[in-house]
């Protein structure tokens, strides 16, 4: 039942919120729920590595998670516990400032793990037309979640959100409806066949091949709206900016990469059916264009949660450039990419939250700089995290990228390689530009130095310990899960 | 890919997908709301005859489950759950389009020869009607136009809803015996509540705005 619980705590957390009435009860339930989610994914991956590269599968298999589903499962769980330990005076604060209301507030408790339980149903889900579902059910919570604040430029990027959102989802279905089709006529149209990824995995070579690429290039628009691939990227900066800090943390953290992982799935079956040439190349194709365009909008970039939703951009990018490049080393990197962006992101939006509840704004011209002076903890925190981001050693991102950019010279694509450094170092150099101009210089006196309270310090560093514990070291059974995952995404278990 | 048995539910079919067409163009061309509104109802009724149809015909009376929940949905909820947001935001027609309404008619008529052209290679792959790929993917191209062309909200919401029926039109079109049920009904699900949020969204866009008015929301840039 150990499936089953992952999706219920979390349901479970989001509809008691809906009747608990304190508000340190909200707060409590939500950490306590996450906590478990995270032990319940801990015991998840003990499982999947237990059998061996077998996979663990509940209620006739409609719901099954192999190594892929595992490593996603512990992302989401980490990236919503550190987000509810910091959302927890994030909110106090701007309830005590009247920013919102009280029944705002407790709409963010509730919808939270909602879009918790919808993002976790989406790597669990065996079922392809569940797992679009469960991936609208996070569309919608989220979408609620950007328009908390209720100001116009909140409800616009709710609205584009949505709009390009829903756009994408039903060409999403489209796509998916194709790929049902395609397993139709090799069972000769009498019987209904299984719409379960596994079994259409295991019938594959006979699936209808014209079928298989229309599904996939409807999948990748569709999904790739939600990943936020450029072209159809548009909604992200917006809603990353508008968003509660807390969401934004969990938009640019986990829901991106839960749309990638949506994508994924498609790749697979697409490879198995087709040969690794068509899916693969199209996945470098959209993950170098996102790279590359990231670039100049963040040298140019005027607000700062908008910077950071670029460079979650450039980084989703870059994690499918990995997964196209379809070596070993590539695939594995773009996987361990997903876990440090995954504790670093999360860090650089609570940051931006902190020097948004202080000034009230988050244009670098109306900052004008000397952060460090007036919030030196929030400063020191935002610099080291963007250091880690840009992919400075001894953080991991370093060692990710480097896997990357290295599988693709060994692996005869060079030319990759060098777009990709060129598109690293323009991000780089926009990100600290940017960061030191904001954080450095001196200090404003009309902004006098504000104290943090220790608990709150705590919650927005707690991600960036972690990141560099797991940048020094990564536990034998984690790397084992990775090396498990990249053998299911190459296609040779 | 015919079934002689079928061949008069085939007919139907047709005959049923392609005057879905014409309420989705008779939908690019009128601006009272509520009238957009009652249209796409007619659309999805067509829908539900479509599904009712393929049920009786070939016996997939796990259909029915379906053709009752699209009623229920479709036909009758959401329309309904419209009219009252408009009728309490008080805005009753659609200001002038981007596009003129004889050029909306001529792009979507392009629209429709392009969806026929590119669906030419896939029509063995239709199993029910004949054309009704095309239907699918014009529903799907014209809905993504209206989303383009209307700047109100509500219109915008329709459109959406517009492509969705094109999409389930292209499921009874590919498949025959529709999706499993467990798909339909979590689809239909998300559908349902996917309209509330965006009619929330709507209601308080217009507190906020003081209209409907999308072609407003530009100040996010860059």
């Amino acid at each position: 039942m150990l499936l089953t619980s992952i999706l219920c705590v979390p349901l479970l957390v989001g509809l008691l919120c809906l009747i608990a009435r304190p508000r340190v009860l909200l707060e409590a339930l939500n950490i306590a729920g996450f906590a478990a989610t995270l032990a319940l994914g801990v015991r998840l991956v003990q499982a999947v590595l237990a059998n061996h590269g077998a996979t663990v599968t509940e209620w006739r298999e409609f719901l099954r998670a192999d190594a892929l589903s595992a490593w996603m499962v512990l992302l989401i769980s980490v990236v919503s516990l550190s987000t509810s330990l910091y959302a927890v005076h994030y909110f106090r604060r701007d309830l005590a400032t009247g920013t919102l209301t009280a029944r705002r507030v407790r709409e963010f408790y509730v919808l939270t793990p909602i879009f918790a339980t919808g993002m976790f149903l989406v790597v669990l889900a065996n079922n392809l037309g569940v797992m679009w579902a469960a991936v609208e059910v996070t569309a919608l919570s989220s979408v609620l979640l950007v328009a908390l604040y209720n100001h116009k430029t909140s409800l616009e990027a709710a609205w584009k959100y949505v709009m390009l959102g829903s756009l994408g989802l039903v060409l999403a279905l489209f796509g998916t409806i194709c790929a049902y089709a395609s397993a139709i006529s090799p069972t000769g149209g009498e019987t209904m066949p299984s719409f379960n990824w596994s079994s259409l995995l295991a019938m594959a070579p006979q699936l209808n091949p014209q079928l298989i690429t229309l599904a996939f290039v409807f999948v990748l628009v569709g999904y790739g709206t939600k990943a936020g691939l450029a072209p159809m990227h548009t909604w992200l900066p917006d809603a990353h900016s508008e968003a509660p800090s807390p969401t934004s943390a969990m938009l640019s953290g986990v829901s991106l990469k839960i749309a990638v992982y949506a994508l994924l799935r498609f790749h697979i079956l697409t490879t198995a059916c087709l040969g690794t040439w068509f899916s693969r190349h199209l996945l470098l194709g959209f993950g170098l264009f996102s790279m590359v365009l990231a670039g100049p909008f963040i040298l140019t970039q005027k607000n700062l949660k908008r910077m950071l939703a670029y460079s979650s951009l450039e980084h989703v990018g870059l994690i499918c450039v990995g997964v196209g490049l379809n070596s070993p080393l590539t695939v594995f990197g773009a996987l361990l990419h997903m876990g440090y962006h995954a504790l670093t992101k999360p860090v650089l939006f609570f940051a931006a939250g902190n020097i948004h509840q202080h000034y009230h704004t988050l244009d670098f011209r109306r900052i004008g700089g000397g952060v460090a002076h007036t919030l030196p903890v929030t400063a020191l925190v935002l610099g080291v995290a963007a250091v880690a981001v840009s992919g400075l050693p001894p953080f991991g991102l370093f060692v990710s990228e480097l896997l990357i950019v290295t599988g693709g010279f060994t692996s005869q694509q060079a030319w990759v390689s060098v777009v990709l450094l060129a598109a690293l170092i323009a991000v780089f150099c926009g990100v600290l530009i940017k960061l030191s101009g904001l954080l450095l210089g001196p200090a404003r006196p009309d902004h006098p130095r504000e104290q943090m309270p220790g608990g709150h310090v705590v919650a927005m560093c707690l991600p960036l310990v972690a990141l560099l514990v797991f940048s020094l070291w990564v536990p034998d059974s984690l790397r084992q899960l990775m090396e498990q995952a990249a053998n299911i995404i190459r296609g040779t278990p | 890919m015919n079934l002689p048995a079928s061949e008069t539910a085939s007919r139907l079919i047709t005959l049923l997908a392609s005057l879905m067409l014409v309420f989705q163009l008779l939908l690019v061309v009128q601006r009272m709301l509520i009238t957009n509104i009652r249209l796409f109802a007619l659309q999805s009724l067509l829908l539900t005859a479509i599904a009712a149809v393929v049920a009786y015909a070939y016996g997939a009376w796990h259909l029915v489950v379906v053709v009752v929940l699209t009623f229920l949905g479709k036909v009758i909820f959401l329309p309904w759950l419209l009219t009252r947001l408009v009728r309490r935001i008080k805005i009753e027609q659609e200001v002038r389009p981007f596009v003129n309404m004889p050029a909306s008619m001529l792009i979507c008529g392009a629209l429709t020869v392009l969806a026929s052209v590119v669906v030419r290679p896939f029509t063995s792959l239709e199993r029910l009607g004949s054309n009704t790929l095309a239907v699918a993917l014009t529903l799907l191209l014209t809905g993504f136009f209206l989303m383009i062309n209307r700047r109100k909200a509500i219109t915008q919401v329709l459109a959406l809803l517009t492509t969705e029926n094109g999409v389930m039109l292209a499921a009874i079109a590919l498949t025959t015996y529709g999706m499993p049920l467990v798909v339909e009904m979590a689809i239909f699900f998300d559908v349902v509540v996917g309209v509330m949020v965006l009619g929330l969204l709507v209601f308080r866009i217009r507190e906020s705005f003081d209209s409907m008015d999308v072609s407003k929301l530009n100040e996010l840039k860059g």
